[in-house]
């Protein structure tokens, strides 16, 4: 597999063989007019990694990750100006001699030299300044509307139990899943005691779902929703098509995000999150390099080091921001030889010399800290523990607030006809997710509810999370800390040196709220973490901040225009409330403009001494609101300069004056 | 439980209700309590705070001319130099009459020595008229927020927590509770359209005041717009373009009418980075509002627009008995208790089918 270098041997069976790729088909396709070699079942995004390519770009000099949250969008070569063609990387399945351009603004697009200069690990986008990178897909036409007595988004062991309870009930249901299979993420998790595995849940439920002829569309992502409405882009057979879908009642099961450990270097090639690098690992048999270093706030991380290891990978060493973590996934991890540092929050990573990744730590006791020694490894691995995704709860105007012992948004009140359940709901377990997909269907049809138990186990043998891990603040400059691994590309505030030279540059205005992107439900929780966002503002800020784009509006006509009146109301009483119109003329010919002020002197023009203004031209001259009495000689003011005008004669239209 | 008293409770989060409450305790020597949130860091625009609005009556513009380098100094030794800066906004019109109004507007600012210039014809679009007003002053208040939560206790002001309990009595006076402490105000000043809402019963709500939907949008970076502050005054649609792009844009009317508008003006598909609907307050004749409901009630501070703060010095002179002559004299036309039918103060004001 020279050609797919991070592509994990299947010499031996283990569960990073990549479940939906074909081995024995291998094609090749086109990005960028690089050749890459692939296997049937990838998506362009995994068949790009697998064949190293690992970066987006730069942004302020330095490389920054390319990842299934921060990849551009591909448009067919055939078409390059339809931007509206274009579609998400990670949503397009790869076909022989497929040629795709990568979609970005003017502005982030390197001249010819750049392009025959880019790295080779390169998608060579500059991503300097606030643009992140587009997505012309959101922008599609609507081609068709659907109707639906229920949907449920995501297509997770959560989603699949709603959708099957909605079927029961008798209602017409869609699923909708924004990648190409069900299932979700509980396989990263594992399983409890007494549970099924991950692998039976999804088995047992997904051939339910098929069997009720329940509608399922996958790689369909809900781009924008309402109470009663969402607007849906789907990829299929590399095509894009938006849809609007109508439903009463909607559940979201949209599940969790993976949190961002805050630290320099923490989006540069090579740094991946725990989710994502099981989902490349397990769907198509990614992994870059031979070694791994892990830093985790959350038990799921030691599992993944498991499987890895089982796949052939030297995990070097897990750090864990928990002093004393407790974990069944820990102690197998052990017996895997794995080395263990408890206690140490990342610091800063840095490329290592040649390959790989370095990464700094600090020994973390309360709020002290202090440096610790640096590894290096091929990879890194972070994983700061799980938010529940409310985005699109957010969008249908669902509220939330800041869990302190949590340490994450938990959702509270939201519109009538939309119900979370799973982990967007802020479950746990796998058996409690898969109850509340049913219980979110009894609440909106507005049946009785049975309590959902939530069984977690004991802390004593399972240490909770800890929160996002946030390296200690560096003086000296480095890579950028990001707040999220998503589309925004959020940098950690930081105070303005004071350098020497630090005059010439005028201190940067930073603030949350200027931020021209939407901010990830994660970029929120770490905002709360560094204090940028009070706790109990969390859910309003994270409202406030949801990207959508726009779905049915419901605006009324713009006001047909009117003739205004002669004298407006801003002018009652302005001339005392037995102002007069009249024609006025100025002595030499020129035309008086609507507004300049009348004064009885050439010498005054304080607008609080005028007599009169003129109101608009008409054929018989201009109109002016006089003052009464005033004198048939008059002046008026125009571009600074004194203009003599004279009264000429009554206006006689039937006009009411203000009194 | 401890009960402090204080002359004044200023209840509000602008910078205009921060600078009242700093000055009513530091320059008129009264004991103030500030109760108001710092927003401008985290939470999305509703209004801004620049030297100029759209105003239409010559007594206005002269309190605000004098006001203006009274203001930028007070801010520059409150919060820097960084707090406010320079630029040169538009204001533009559509409709017949809104246009009318700039021509007025124009004229007057002119009269006050402001350099105010027309745009060219057809300069911003077709059929649409704007007037640019050069090297206007606006505060930054993601730097002025935190400078003057500062200086109000250096000024003497005790400045409670956001989430402390209050309590507005009819009579003027209030509450406010916090923990164990709890602070007796004679006079209550609800100093913003939020405190107003949340604070005012409806049994004394003034006819003058007219609650109305409002939306703020943020977009994601667009094309440069004409200027980085623009005023529609038909809808009172403001677009405030940031450095790097976006345009935080607020208005009276419902978030689908809103955005339909900024859509219209921005050219295209709007891609939301931020977006808020709230409710808001405007006053039937357009003009600002000032004074006691009901004569002996608590003090509002309503409908100022966008320069609200540099209206606050004289604000406090009139709380405080020690305004001038002219002070008093346009805030005793301005009172909330007026009766807006044929106004003597009235401004240009929005249609209010174009805020429904």
């Amino acid at each position: 597999m020279t050609g797919q270098p991070n592509r994990l041997a299947a010499t031996t069976p283990h569960q990073f063989s990549g479940s939906l790729i074909d081995r024995s088909k291998p094609l090749k396709f086109r990005l960028d007019g690089r050749i890459i070699e692939a296997f049937v079942g990838d998506s362009v995004l995994s068949a790009a990694l697998a064949a190293g390519i690992d970066t987006a770009g730069q942004r302020g000099g330095r490389p920054l990750a390319l990842s299934a949250r921060f990849a551009p969008s591909i448009i067919p070569v055939r078409h390059p100006g339809d931007t509206l063609r274009a579609l998400p990387m990670a949503r397009v399945s790869v076909t022989e001699g497929a040629d795709y351009l990568t979609v970005a603004g003017p502005a982030q697009r390197h001249g010819l030299l750049g392009r025959i200069l880019r790295p080779a690990r390169s998608l060579g986008l500059k991503l300097d300044g606030g643009q992140s990178l587009v997505q012309p897909w959101l922008d599609s036409p609507i081609e068709a509307e659907l109707e639906y007595d229920l949907v449920v988004v995501g297509g997770g062991v959560t989603g699949m139990a709603a959708a099957l309870a909605g079927n029961k009930a008798g209602l017409s249901v869609m699923l909708l899943e924004a990648t190409s299979l069900l299932g979700g993420h509980s396989r990263l998790f594992g399983t409890q005691d007494g549970e099924e595995t991950p692998d039976q849940s999804i088995e047992r439920l997904s051939s339910a779902v098929t069997k009720a002829g329940i509608a399922v569309q996958l790689c369909a992502e809900v781009t924008a929703q309402r109470p009663g409405l969402l607007r849906v882009h789907i990829v299929d057979a590399a095509q894009g098509r938006a849809v609007l879908i109508h439903a009463p009642r909607i559940i979201l099961a949209t599940g969790a995000v993976e949190r961002l450990p805050i630290f320099p270097g923490n989006r540069l090639p090579g740094v991946m999150g725990a989710l994502e690098a099981f989902e490349l690992a397990s769907r198509y048999g990614v992994w870059p390099g031979q070694t791994a270093l892990i830093a985790t706030a959350s038990n799921p991380a030691y599992r993944l080091a498991m499987l890895a290891s089982d796949a052939g990978v030297s995990v070097t060493r897990i750090l864990d921001t928990r002093p004393q973590p407790q974990s069944r996934f820990i102690e197998f991890a052990k017996a895997y030889g794995i080395t263990m540092a408890p206690g140490l929050v990342p610091a800063s990573a840095q490329p290592a010399k040649g390959r790989g990744i370095t990464l700094a730590s600090h020994l973390s006791a309360g709020r002290q800290t202090r440096p610790d020694a640096q590894v290096t490894g091929d990879r890194l691995i972070v994983c700061g523990g799980w938010q529940p995704d409310l985005t699109l709860w957010h969008m249908a105007g669902g509220h939330s607030r800041w869990n302190a012992q949590t340490h994450r948004l938990e959702p509270l009140d939201g519109p009538t006809g939309v119900a979370l359940a799973g982990s967007a709901a802020g479950y746990f377990s796998r058996h409690a997710a898969v109850d509340s997909g049913a219980d979110a269907v009894n609440m909106l049809l507005g049946r009785d509810r049975k309590p959902v138990h939530d069984v977690v186990i004991d802390p004593i043998h399972e240490t909770p999370d800890a929160p996002c891990p946030i390296s200690p603040l560096m003086p000296e400059a480095g890579p950028p800390a990001m707040l999220d691994s998503g589309l925004r590309l959020l940098e950690r505030p930081h105070a303005p040196s004071k350098g020497r030279l630090s005059w010439r540059k005028k201190p940067r205005l930073w603030s949350l709220a200027d931020t021209p992107q939407s901010l990830d439900i994660a970029a929120i929780a770490a905002g709360v973490q560094l204090d940028v966002i009070p706790a109990d503002r969390a859910g309003i800020v994270a409202q406030e901040r949801v990207g959508m784009v726009v779905i049915g509006t419901n605006s009324t006509p713009p006001p047909q225009p009117v003739t205004p009146p002669l004298v407006p109301a801003f002018l009652a009483a302005r001339f005392g409330s037995d102002a007069e119109l009249w024609l006025v003329a100025p002595v030499e010919p020129r035309m008086l403009d609507p507004g300049s002020l009348i004064h009885r002197s050439s010498s005054d023009h304080d607008p609080r001494h005028a007599v009169g203004v003129i109101l608009r031209t008409s054929d018989k001259g201009a109109i002016a609101l006089m003052a009464r009495q005033a004198p048939q000689t008059l002046s008026l003011r125009d571009h600074g300069r004194a203009i003599p005008i004279r009264l000429v004669a009554p206006y006689m239209e039937d006009v009411r004056l203000p009194q | 439980m401890s009960q402090a008293q204080a002359d004044f409770a200023i209840l509000g989060t602008t910078p205009q209700a921060r600078l009242l409450a700093g000055l009513l305790a530091g320059t008129h020597g009264k004991s103030v309590v500030f109760v108001g949130e710092s927003r401008s860091g985290f939470r999305l625009p509703r209004d801004l705070d620049l030297s100029i609005a759209p105003l239409t009556r010559p007594d206005s513009w002269a309190l605000l001319r004098a006001a203006q380098p009274v203001v930028q100094k007070l801010i520059t030794r409150i919060g820097g130099r960084t707090s406010w800066g320079r630029l040169d906004p538009v204001l533009f019109a559509d409709s017949a009459e809104g246009q009318q109004a700039l021509a007025h507007i124009r004229q007057i600012a002119q009269g006050f020595g402001l350099a105010v210039e027309k745009l060219r014809p057809n300069a911003l679009s077709n059929g649409r008229e704007g007037v640019v007003f050069r090297d206007v002053t606006m505060i930054h208040r993601v730097v002025a927020e935190p400078a003057l939560d500062r200086w109000m206790v250096q000024q003497g002001a005790s400045v409670l927590d956001p989430r402390s309990d209050i309590v507005v009595h009819t009579d003027g006076s209030g509450e406010i509770r916090f923990g164990e402490a709890a602070i007796s105000a004679t006079q209550c000043v609800l100093a913003d359209d939020a405190a107003i809402l949340r604070h005012l019963p409806a049994e004394n709500w003034p006819t003058l005041l007219l609650r109305r939907p409002a939306t703020t949008i943020l977009t994601e970076p667009t094309g440069r717009i004409a200027a980085p502050v623009m005023l529609e005054i038909d809808s009172g649609l403001t677009l405030w373009q940031r450095p790097e792009g976006g345009v935080a844009a607020f208005a009276p009317g419902p978030m689908d009418n809103v955005l339909g508008k900024i859509s219209a003006l921005l050219g295209g598909t709007v891609h939301r980075a931020g977006q808020s609907q709230y409710e808001s307050l405007i006053t039937r004749d357009g003009a600002p509002a000032a004074g006691r409901i009901d004569g002996s009630g608590p003090d509002v501070l309503a409908g100022f627009g966008p320069s609200g703060m540099f209206f606050a010095p004289a604000l406090a002179r009139w709380l405080a008995g020690v305004a001038t002559e002219d002070e008093n004299r346009w805030l005793a036309a301005r009172l909330v208790t007026r009766s807006a039918h044929t106004s003597p103060v009235a401004e240009y004001a929005a249609p209010l089918e174009a805020m429904s």
